[in-house]
């Protein structure tokens, strides 16, 4: 089954032909094939549709529903009517998800104007403070529902049931690995625990499992699944370990030669060649020791606090330094507490929850840009939804699909602009409303790939990332 | 590395090409499925939607199996040969594993090699249809196809205890052979379908095998629209699953407007919805002994009968022999009457800032700021100077959280302790020695509100929305003095706001014990009325009280019914989760959105499919379960030309690695068209009037000469000889559209596992039962536990059955599995995918049961065999399933000696010769 004219004619028009042998069939089979394919076209700049803007993605997720506007969403009126009857005025019935809505409940915090773009920031955000100019803020992002795990599965997935792609495996489908050292998603869950939808937010549903989100654990012996052997296993040495693959690549090689050179059984043999060399390059990007005192101290390494999130942050930027394509880093597990749903108390519970992360995010913002790495690394800020502008019980928040914040940062975005609107009372979004479809869909095009062509045909639909939505926006991106 | 359902754009253009490459593009069918119809007319004539035609099989290859003709003419049309035959040693692996999922041993390898029976090979495939292996095997693909897992997946992935009995109805139809009609029924309807088999009940399993999203359909507030929205997402989730796998198409792309490609009408969608607005997805009792269910059935209309009183059963409940069963009743209560008076004189305060007013019905009623904790303390009069018990009732209220009765955001208190003292004269504290209470959340029983522990208390959830009570009994019978007043402390220190928001006291004098479920009010006036002057109503009311408590006794002697996890209209609410009085109105929405709710719909079924009638709207005020029963039945309509060709595909595809029309689950326009429409419409003719026996049709298919090709690319058989197949006949169809040579295809996860598994020895063959958790589980800080994999004991059996029995965890699926493409029941998977990738080399090669079976494979051998070359030898034919030549030999032996056994049965297991099936 060499390839001839023919078959290289039909490749040239049909990339994912799984037949054919090469380089470029391999790669395609083991998942990778972007890497293989996309430098043959520099014009793109690592595009898969248009040149790309911005090659690899830090996303930060605020798990439980950040609120807007005790962070960035600044409402006077809130203030100013504290403790009397939430009346908005609308036709629209006032409900909340899991509660009775009670009064209007100013924000605790003070707010004051920041950078030379005069951004609102509340007291709780003093380090992120400081870049607001380097950031596009969206300040009317919106949710069709006001329930985690629908909403948890839209904003990571585009679609409000289990099962879709999500948005890493989408990048990793449609641009491959950079690198063949690592995987090309990783995600760095909380360390109390996995967010809303556990895995499901990190799935690569219908696509081929290579694209779903390794779930990386840096402080345990085995990062991620399957890297080492686990220590349990006595029988296994260093010597065993070389000796073993060497005759399983002979073995395997034998019988690929007996099999009419099947390419299927030659890409699984050079998934283990790829696998041992993951297994030896894969430890050093964990070693944090490897970093100045200095750039663990503007982590907050140094702090109870600040530094399990800290941690994760710089590890996200080794990785990307060394070819990660999509880092996810959450904060907040599923759950009652420690998180960013802040059902019983604002006052109480939120300040915890800015305090681990403020500063951390500043410094990874602050050292992508000192590193030249946010020239090409997109840095998001992001959440399922926002918060009521009522109170739950006497001083917390229920959810509110109505709207919420989130920012983009770095490769191709225009700083220090704000987009949307919400209404007076943060209730909804009212002006230049973003939705998750909307903002994925810009993302995808800032790497390179136009969401209306990254599809895959599945159970009947064309499926893709913005289902049959999604609006560039354009008020975020330079030029 | 392709999921063929789950093809990239380009893919139809891939069809296309292989068909344009064939010669083939002349046919109507493809350049259809290229260019875009223009209007409903031609939709219409999509192939699958034509009835099914009869074909006899080509006549020039009449002799052979039907398969065989219609593949055979196609390849000689195209002027391709067939394969070879496989070789003995490889077609015993590959029926193995496709037909019971297992490798078969040395000994039957051999056995069979050797075999000079002519019919051996059928032989074989009748012994392994026969074994229980097959019902295991093939169960699991439906699985996959149904979505099915135990968890409810989103954010709240609460385990679902009662899952499993659909699972093990699989495998019982599976190795029964049911007819298909007949499993289609009972998945659907079996409640009215399959009435004489009460068993059959597990097979509505299959309308709740998919998620369910708890937050939405449970725990959210009722009035919301993301209720509403969860709803029809919900029952979204269950007709997809029908249409799509018994149907074969994408009902569920119009949701939201008509069918973009074919010929569904929104309204038809809607109908759908309409069908299954009668159930939830919930816990379903039923009876595996008919005896006991006809039993059950019997009581349950007797007690439906005795809610009203008509003229029927007034009269009977007025019979002599009725009311001697009531004069007897009454003869033998032993229990008393408390008389339970409530307090005066109340005054309350709160340790943390709590108000309250006092109702008119001697009450308090909590407002105000809510605080995390609080102690509520109340001092009160009795109404007698005697007392033996307390009793607090907790009440409900509008302005509470879910009406309370509790103050938490989903309606429940926790009452960490009650202390009861006497003051104001001699101060003292009261002793409780029992506590009963109507309710206990599970985990927070009435006892830990006397255990004398802050950190335990007494809950109700998810009992809220209605009144409970608890009734407090005293050491000892207590006289209050003139000027004594009772001090009662209720605290309530669990945080979170769990606080009782309503509630009332009352004492007793009544000497103890004091029955929990005292009489109503209604019936205990009566009994104080002296027999015979008691009036006509009297002793109505009377007689059908004393019947219904037997009722219910009776009821509660039989045998604790069987729950599984399914679609039900009958269930114990739960929460918010309450059993539909009667089935939702439906109503269609415009773009799918829940703002712009249209017309009513009424159940039906598709309108594309004009032999049959699809709509049944004579059935919208009758019980729900017709409503299943008429879609079932619609479906298995002999008429009904998709569900006969949807389900001779599917078995097709699982033999042959594709099927003959390759989206199994997309008959429509988006879908693939058959490469053999003759052969698949002579299949399914031949299935359906055959006695739809998926064993006869699994027998007809892999005693084809199609099946037993070998996979080998390079060699054809022309005219009886085997010769080199020209480079240019391998390229002409290089994917095997046309089948000239099997498809080599990868052991699945459960083959893999299995495999692994009978070779070292460790494979229990238990059938049925609960699932095995192979994990380590904790609570979670939330609803989902926490779960580890690599945590759990492998020692032990319920970490070696077969891998159809592993618990199925929705959003933490078992890394092992999912490295080698186990779905994870999120969506309807018909075919998996078939990748080789890093992740899973990596999980091959280092996941912690690899390794254990690797050493305890060693172990079995080592114990066996002495001689390192026997070791070697042995643990290679296990594996592999031949013997290694000589120069294999050599290379082993000085590996194991080197390394040492266990790893060289890893290495055995990562081999590609063990992955792949020839």
């Amino acid at each position: 089954m060499v390839g001839n004219e023919l078959m290289i004619s039909r490749r040239s028009f049909l990339e994912s032909s799984g037949n054919g042998i090469g380089a470029i069939a391999l790669w395609q089979m083991l998942g990778l094939e972007r890497c293989a394919s996309q430098s043959h076209d520099l014009r793109l700049n690592g595009g898969l549709h248009h040149p790309a803007k911005a090659k690899r993605v830090i996303q930060l997720f605020m798990n439980g529903g950040a609120s807007q506007m005790d962070l960035f969403d600044y409402k006077p009126l809130l203030q100013a009517k504290h403790g009397t009857k939430f009346d908005p005025g609308s036709q629209e019935r006032v409900e909340a998800a899991t509660s009775q809505p009670g009064n209007v409940l100013g924000s605790p915090f003070p707010f004051a104007r920041h950078g030379e773009c005069g951004r609102w920031v509340s007291d709780r955000l003093p380090y992120l403070a400081k870049h607001v100019d380097d950031m596009a803020i969206l300040l009317a992002m919106t949710s069709k529902t006001n329930v985690h795990g629908p909403a948890s599965y839209l904003m990571n997935t585009g679609f409000l049931l289990p099962g879709f792609p999500s948005f890493g495996s989408w990048v990793s489908y449609g641009l491959g690995s950079i690198t063949e050292d690592l995987p090309t998603f990783v995600v760095l869950p909380d360390g109390r625990g996995l967010p809303y939808n556990q895995r499901g937010n990190f799935s690569s549903g219908f696509l081929p499992v290579t694209h779903q989100g390794t779930i990386i654990q840096a402080n345990l012996p085995e990062p991620f699944h399957g890297l080492h052997a686990p220590s349990t296993a006595k029988f296994i040495t260093p010597q065993s370990e070389t000796e073993g693959l060497q005759l399983l690549g002979e073995a395997n090689r034998q019988h690929w030669s007996a099999s009419d050179k099947d390419s299927r059984l030659e890409a699984r043999i050079r998934a283990y060649e790829l696998a041992a060399k993951m297994q030896l390059s894969a430890p050093e990007v964990f070693d944090l020791s490897q970093e100045t005192t200095a750039t663990k101290r503007a982590y907050g390494l140094d702090n109870p606090s600040t530094e399990e999130f800290g941690k994760r942050c710089l590890l996200a930027r080794r990785m990307i330094e060394r070819g990660v394509r999509f880092v996810q880093v959450w904060s907040g597990s599923n759950g009652p507490t420690g998180n960013w749903d802040n059902h019983s108390s604002i006052i109480k519970e939120l300040p915890p929850m800015t305090a681990a992360t403020d500063q951390p995010t500043a410094a990874l913002l602050a050292d992508l840009k000192a590193r030249g790495l946010l020239d090409d690394t997109l840095l998001l800020w992001n959440t399922e939804f926002g918060r009521m502008p009522f109170s739950q019980g006497s001083e917390g928040r229920d959810h509110n699909g109505g709207t919420s914040v989130g920012w983009m940062a770095g490769a191709g975005i225009r700083p220090g602009v704000a987009i949307g609107e919400s209404d007076e009372w943060s209730w909804k979004g009212v002006r230049d409303t973003v939705s998750n479809y909307d903002f994925h869909a810009t993302v995808l095009y800032l790497l390179g790939i136009d969401h209306e062509q990254l599809t895959v045909q599945h159970d009947g639909a064309n499926r893709r990332l913005t289902d049959v939505h999604g609006e560039i926006i354009k008020a975020a991106l330079l030029d | 590395m392709r999921n063929q359902e789950t093809k990239r754009m380009e893919n139809p253009l891939r069809a296309f090409c292989a068909m344009w490459i064939l010669g083939l593009m002349g046919q109507a069918s493809f350049s259809q499925s290229i260019v875009p119809p223009a209007g409903l007319e031609v939709k219409q004539s999509w192939w699958s939607l034509q009835p099914l035609a009869y074909n006899l099989p080509p006549k020039e290859f009449e002799s052979q199996n039907p398969v065989d003709a219609f593949v055979r003419e196609r390849l000689q049309a195209s002027g391709l040969h067939p394969a070879p035959p496989a070789d003995r040693r490889q077609l015993i692996r590959r029926l193995y594993f496709d037909l019971i999922g297992l490798p078969p041993s040395p000994e039957d390898i051999d056995s069979f090699v050797a075999s000079t029976d002519s019919d051996a090979y059928e032989k074989l495939v009748d012994r392994l249809l026969a074994s229980p292996r097959y019902g295991e095997r093939w169960a699991r693909h439906w699985m996959d196809t149904a979505h099915f897992a135990e968890t409810h997946g989103h954010d709240q992935d609460r385990i679902r205890e009662n899952a499993w009995p659909y699972r093990d109805y699989l495998i019982d139809a599976f190795n029964r052979d049911k007819p298909y009609s007949q499993f289609v029924k009972e998945q659907i309807a079996a409640d009215t379908l399959a009435s004489d088999d009460p068993k059959a009940i597990a097979g509505l399993g299959f309308l709740a095998a998919g998620p369910w999203d708890e937050s939405s359909l449970r725990d959210i507030r009722e009035d919301t629209l993301d209720r509403e929205i969860g709803r029809y997402l919900d029952r979204d989730d269950m007709l997809s699953n029908v249409m799509s796998n018994f149907m074969s198409l994408t009902v569920h792309c119009a949701r939201c407007h008509d069918h973009k490609f074919d010929p569904i009408p929104q309204l038809d969608y809607y109908a759908l919805q309409a069908v299954f607005a009668g159930v939830e997805r919930a816990n379903r009792s039923y009876d595996v002994d008919p005896v006991v269910a006809s039993q059950r059935k019997a009581l349950r209309t007797r007690g439906e009968q005795l809610l009203t009183l008509n003229e029927l059963t007034s009269k009977e409940l007025l019979e002599e022999v009725v009311q001697k069963t009531v004069q007897q009743w009454e003869l033998q209560r032993s229990y008393r009457i408390p008389d339970w008076k409530s307090v005066l004189d109340q005054s309350i305060t709160s340790t943390d800032g709590s108000l309250f007013q006092l109702q008119e019905d001697g009450s308090f009623l909590a407002s105000g700021s809510r605080p995390e904790r609080d102690t509520y303390t109340i001092h009160a009069r009795a109404s007698s100077s005697l007392i033996t018990a307390i009793r607090l009732e907790v009440l409900n209220d509008p302005s509470l959280p879910f009406k309370g009765p509790g103050r938490q955001e989903n309606g429940n208190l926790h009452l960490s302790e009650i202390e009861i003292a006497i003051d104001g004269g001699t101060s003292r504290a009261l002793k409780i020695v029992r506590a009963v209470a109507d309710f206990e959340q599970k985990d927070w029983g009435i006892a830990r509100a006397i255990d004398g522990k802050l950190d335990t208390a007494w809950g109700i959830y998810p009992e809220v929305g209605k009144p409970h009570e608890a009734i407090f009994e005293l050491s000892e019978p207590t006289q209050l003095a003139e000027g004594e007043f009772l001090t009662i402390r209720l605290k309530q220190l669990h945080g979170g706001g769990h606080l009782i928001g309503r509630f009332r006291i009352a004492t007793s004098s009544a000497s103890l014990p004091i029955a929990l479920d005292p009489l109503p009010p209604e019936i205990a006036t009566i009994l104080q009325v002296a027999g015979s002057a008691r009036n006509k109503e009297q002793r109505l009311k009377l007689a059908q009280y004393v019947e219904r408590v037997s009722v219910e006794k009776a009821q509660a002697s039989l045998p604790k019914p069987f729950f599984v996890y399914a679609a039900t209209a009958e269930f114990e609410p739960d929460g918010g989760l309450k059993p539909p009085a009667k089935p939702r109105i439906i109503h269609r929405l415009d773009r799918g959105d829940i703002r712009n709710a249209k017309e009513v719909v009424e159940p039906g079924a598709l309108t594309c499919i004009q032999s049959i009638p699809q709509r049944f709207a004579s059935l919208t005020s009758k019980h729900e379960s017709l409503r299943r029963a008429a879609l079932a039945e619609w479906i298995v309509d002999e008429d009904n030309p998709l569900t006969w060709r949807s389900i001779v595909n599917r078995v097709w595809l699982l033999h042959f690695g594709k099927g003959i029309v390759d989206t199994p689950n997309d008959f429509g326009r988006l879908g693939s068209t058959p490469t053999h429409p003759e052969l698949l419409d002579w299949l399914a003719i031949h299935f359906r009037d055959n006695g739809q026996s998926m064993k006869k049709l699994h027998r007809l298919l892999v005693t084809s000469q199609t099946y037993q090709q070998s996979s080998r690319a390079s060699q054809c058989l022309d005219q009886g000889q085997v010769v080199p197949r020209s480079d240019q006949a391998m390229r002409l169809d290089s994917d095997n559209y046309l089948l000239w040579r099997k498809d080599r295809n990868r052991l699945d996860a459960e083959s893999v596992r299995d495999a692994m598994l009978a070779v070292s020895g460790q494979l229990e063959l238990r059938m049925g039962g609960p699932s095995d958790r192979q994990f380590d589980l904790k609570p979670g800080r939330h609803v989902t536990p926490v779960i580890d994999y690599h945590l759990f004991e492998y020692d032990g059996s319920s970490g070696m059955r077969r891998s159809v029995y592993r618990f199925l965890f929705r959003t933490l699926p078992d890394p092992f599995m999912e490295a080698l493409d186990c779905p994870a029941g999120d969506q309807i998977t018909p075919i998996r995918s078939n990748a080789v990738t890093v992740q899973q080399a990596l999980a091959m090669w280092n996941d912690t049961l690899v390794l254990r079976l690797s050493e305890s494979f060693a172990k079995r051998v080592e114990s066996n065999f002495e001689e390192i070359s026997s070791q070697v030898d042995f643990a290679f034919q296990g594996v592999i399933g031949r013997r290694p030549t000589k120069e294999e030999s050599e290379k082993y032996v000085q590996f194991a000696r080197r390394n040492g056994l266990a790893n060289f049965c890893r290495f055995l297991f990562n081999l590609n010769e063990f992955v792949f099936v020839d």
